[in-house]
């Protein structure tokens, strides 16, 4: 059963998920990028000059809630990154998020390249509808109220 | 710019059929951590995470947590243990995150997981 799976695919044994992995450089520093497509679901991972998995947070849509719920599942302590990445995922995209990062902590910077490359590359994928009055989501965030 | 020729994290995906379902696999190689998704919903289900802790003089031992989801399911844990074990024994000491979604728990479901995932390792 596993052989027949390996040997020839069958047009409905084709793989489910769609995974999309992509490279960028920016301030010196190379970005990795990994999105997993999932029913409604969307497994992240951003790299920052190392192949290390990092903190991993999940972040859900909630009915009573205009944010999203952001659960820290390995690493984040207090000088972690991501977790409002994983937040403002959630909020674009409406779905679960389940993000892993390596971010430095002190190099916001890098954090906001990391965050609206990620979502240029979201909504070439279409998994975000693009923003009508800007094009970039880390931007927005960064302002002061 | 995307060339996954140098993408450092090496992932594998496939379709097997387990229990007569449709399941997808898909694993990552990251330096830190190893990441085992196995779905037979679509959806990233229970989420477990799972280390060896080595002792001077002693055995190895080992410990699953769930981090998300069902936590009345004991057989993902024993899942989790014991393809753990197995990355264990084959040279990997990496801990280990492990998504299941899976339509149905019984252990004959579970055996063919961690089958599939040991003949297709990544580690």
């Amino acid at each position: 059963m596993d052989k027949e799976a390996d040997a020839a695919p069958t047009p409905d044994m084709e793989p489910g998920l769609e995974m999309t992995q992509f490279s960028d450089e920016s301030n010196d520093s190379t970005f990795h990028f990994q999105i997993l497509r999932l029913v409604d679901q969307l497994y992240v991972w951003i790299g920052c000059n190392s192949a290390r998995m990092g903190n991993l947070f999940a972040a859900l849509p909630t009915r009573w809630d205009k944010t999203a719920s952001v659960a820290a599942l390995v690493g984040g302590g207090a000088e972690s990154t991501g977790a409002s990445m994983a937040r403002r995922l959630s909020m674009r995209t409406g779905w679960s998020i389940i993000l892993s990062s390596n971010l430095p902590s002190n190099a916001p910077v890098l954090e906001a390249f990391a965050e609206q490359r990620l979502f240029q590359e979201l909504r070439t994928l279409g998994y975000v509808k693009s923003a009508s009055k800007t094009s970039s989501g880390a931007a927005t965030s960064l302002t002061p109220v | 710019m995307a060339s996954s020729a140098r993408f450092p994290v090496k992932s594998t995906q496939l379709v097997a059929t387990i229990g007569g379902v449709k399941t997808d696999v898909v694993q990552c190689n990251y330096d830190d951590h190893i990441m085992i998704i196995v779905t037979q919903i679509g959806k990233m289900g229970t989420l477990l995470h799972a280390r060896k802790e080595e002792g001077y003089g002693t055995a190895p031992t080992f410990n699953i947590s769930v981090l998300m989801g069902k936590r009345d399911e004991p057989l993902m844990a024993t899942c989790a243990r014991q393809l753990i074990e197995q990355m264990s024994k084959t040279g990997s000491s990496r801990p280990l995150i492990l998504s299941l979604g899976l339509s149905d728990h019984s252990a004959e479901t579970l055996k063919e997981v961690i089958k599939v995932v040991v003949e297709n390792k990544i580690w």
